[in-house]
């Protein structure tokens, strides 16, 4: 009993960390472009109202997956505006997009609060596979995106690690100025990224509707995933295995109390929803000084607009 | 024909305008309401009339007045807590957790503390204690920028979460010293000495905490404007290198600064167990008001005048989300009011830049590098 609570838990880890890896991934890329933007959770929320509202309307649950895309988009090219075009102030901006995307997609969502949804995303049948005893649930009896998601921090890590593109990407985040006299373009390079770091959180907050949460609500569709994936991009420091890794940790740790009331050992349920922010103020913390940090793999020009003029 | 290209470029205004800087955010809200009014519409709903009631319930009549201004009082402070810090580059974006904190805090004094006091001083350590709880709760954060340079956007909003799953914890979680053993299908903080209730003006719902809250900005101004600490600020904030050479101690600035913030911060929620709350209560303090303090703050441009304003303003559009549900015929969902406050925030940001810069747009011919031909 013990054993298969284990698995199980296990193997709901594995789904429960899809769409923070996801949208941890997409914030990886807006950061790596040397942009931080904090409104991951409002990405995520109006990616998950948009895809809702289209599967409601038109039960396709890839266009759904795709409008959800699309809708958190949308909302990052804002942040992109505000950020490199503007040089707004990126914590303030982040922050606009957390609480305007949050009203939005509460206010629009009002009608449908609660209608559960006909479709939703199935595992896909890998026959025998699904059937090993242990590995088989954890690793073979999920939906397509979990195996997507894997696919994505490879490309993701390929695309960073190994192509001119990757690289251009990485000079623009630690250093604008000499990417930019190299001739790349600072500002298509950063209004790209934080583009697909929208896409990514939308994409996220589709897949919430679609596979954790069969109806819309904002209190149980996000709660504070959006927060975590911020976190993660940290406690991953900016490199897409250890995001997705740590994905998968953050993903058991909303699952462990499950397993724990398994193992006969109480713990409450606010306590071990603390240890994700717990852990990623330690890791901080340990990897605290400067010179680490840079080991770390911090974008060196994070968080600052750039301006060619000024000298 | 010489190719030729559009080059959009934004010039920094070297002059500086008051009607300019009036209008600004008077545009921005015009431009966030047709906005959001394009939501309204796609939902059925008249932008005109929802505005009219929202601004009839929140601004025109005397009880709609004062509860703007009653709901202002928490913003004040969260909205000075983003301002002190953000002014100098310093972003805790905490204060929902420093104000978390500070209300565990006050309530823990409101219990244990007040009982034994006459009445003001049993007020004055209530509030004491929560503003002195926010500011050890920043305090980690502080330390570990000063000392390691470790910033303090991330760890201020993980603390916030771990400030909320503790509130969550100490109410829902076990039974605390807060939480009252009579209420147990549904649990609630066990309510504070009624001595150390901040008493009401007149019939409205403003307390005392509004005159904390003023008095505060008063502090704030006065220390940022004639100490010479406010001075080091300014230094710190523009230059942490330039602050090194002239001799100022850049790492203890940082601290008092943020722990100041998160002192203010721990303040919102001394003044909303001690004035409204008289509890600590996990669901009615999970209202954002630390998160709406840095609009509040944003708004006011970092300004500790204009952040009363602003919140009395941004008070008045929360209550009339929830003013709009006693409308007869209409449904307006009172999200309204924050997918309005992100909008006004949104273009409030947008529209800074238009102040301080000048937009050009023009054309300009491509130079055609050509290679020098050796003579």
């Amino acid at each position: 009993m013990n054993e298969w609570a284990s698995v199980l838990t296990l193997a709901a880890a594995v789904g429960a960390a899809v769409p923070i890896a996801l949208a941890a991934l997409g914030e990886t890329l807006a950061e790596r472009s040397g942009v931080l933007n904090l409104g991951v959770e409002g990405m995520m929320l109006v990616g998950a109202v948009t895809a809702f509202l289209a599967a409601d309307a038109w039960g396709n649950l890839w266009l759904a997956l795709v409008i959800g895309a699309l809708a958190g988009t949308a909302l990052s090219l804002v942040h992109a505006v505000l950020s490199v075009t503007f040089r707004a102030n990126q914590i303030v901006s982040g922050l606009a997009l957390v609480i305007f995307g949050t009203g939005l997609a509460t206010f629009v969502g009002k009608p449908v609060e609660g209608v559960p949804l006909e479709v939703g995303l199935r595992p896909i049948d890998l026959g025998p596979l699904a059937d090993i005893p242990v590995l088989g649930p954890v690793l073979f009896d999920h939906d397509p995106l979990v195996y997507v998601t894997i696919l994505l921090a490879a490309a993701i890590s390929f695309y960073l690690r190994r192509t001119r593109l990757g690289l251009s990407l990485r000079a623009v985040g630690e250093s604008p100025a000499t990417a930019d006299s190299m001739g790349v373009s600072v500002v298509a390079v950063r209004y790209v990224h934080v583009m697909l770091g929208g896409l990514l959180a939308g994409l996220a907050g589709g897949y919430l509707i679609m596979a954790d949460v069969p109806s819309w609500s904002q209190d149980a569709t996000t709660a504070g995933i959006g927060f975590i994936a911020l976190a993660l991009v940290v406690f991953g420091s900016w490199q897409p295995w250890r995001v997705l890794l740590g994905a998968f940790l953050f993903g058991f740790a909303r699952r462990a109390n499950f397993w724990l009331q398994g193992e006969g050992v109480d713990v409450a349920a606010e306590l071990l929803s603390m240890l994700p922010y717990v852990l990623t103020i330690v890791v901080l913390v340990l990897w605290g000084t400067r010179d680490l940090r840079r080991r770390m793999g911090a974008p060196a020009a994070l968080g600052l607009p750039y301006v060619r003029d000024e000298r | 024909m010489s190719p030729s290209r559009i080059e959009v470029r934004l010039e920094r205004r070297l002059d500086t305008s008051v009607a300019r800087d009036l209008l600004t955010p008077i545009v921005s809200i015009l431009v966030a309401l047709v906005v959001a009014g394009v939501f309204l519409v796609i939902e059925g709903f008249s932008p005109a009339t929802v505005y009219q009631d929202m601004f009839e319930a929140s601004f025109t009549t005397w009880f709609g007045f004062t509860d703007s201004v009653a709901t202002a009082i928490p913003l004040i402070l969260t909205g000075l807590a983003a301002a002190i810090s953000f002014r100098m580059n310093l972003f805790n974006i905490g204060a929902e957790g420093q104000l978390y904190v500070g209300a565990i805090g006050a309530s823990w004094a409101g219990l244990a503390l007040a009982p034994d006091l006459p009445g003001p001083l049993a007020v004055a350590v209530v509030l004491a204690a929560g503003a002195v709880a926010g500011a050890l709760w920043a305090l980690p954060a502080a330390w570990f920028r000063a000392r390691f340079g470790t910033s303090e956007i991330i760890t201020t909003l993980m603390l916030t979460f771990v400030a909320l799953f503790l509130m969550r914890y100490l109410i829902f979680g076990t039974e605390s010293y807060w939480r009252d053993p009579l209420s147990t299908n549904f649990p609630q903080g066990l309510s504070i000495d009624p001595v150390a209730e901040l008493p009401l003006y007149s019939d409205t719902r403003i307390h005392l905490g509004f005159v904390v809250a003023v008095v505060a900005a008063v502090l704030v101004w006065a220390l940022v404007r004639f100490t010479s600490f406010g001075f080091d600020m300014d230094v710190v904030g523009s230059s942490p290198k330039a602050a090194r050479y002239a001799g100022i101690p850049v790492g203890r600035t940082i601290i008092v600064v943020l722990a100041l913030s998160g002192l203010l911060g721990g303040l919102a929620g001394g003044v909303e167990v001690a004035g409204r709350a008289h509890a600590l209560d996990p669901n009615g303090l999970e209202l954002g008001l630390g998160f709406a303090g840095i609009v509040v703050a944003a708004l006011a441009r970092y300004n500790p005048w204009a952040v009363i304003v602003v919140a009395v303003f941004l008070g008045g559009l929360r209550n009339a989300g929830i003013a709009l549900q006693s409308v007869p015929g209409e449904r307006v969902p009172v999200e309204v009011s924050l997918m309005l406050q992100g909008a006004i925030l949104l273009f409030a940001i947008g529209g800074e830049v238009f102040a301080r810069n000048r937009l050009r747009i023009r054309r300009r011919a491509v130079e055609v590098a050509t290679e020098a031909v050796p003579a």
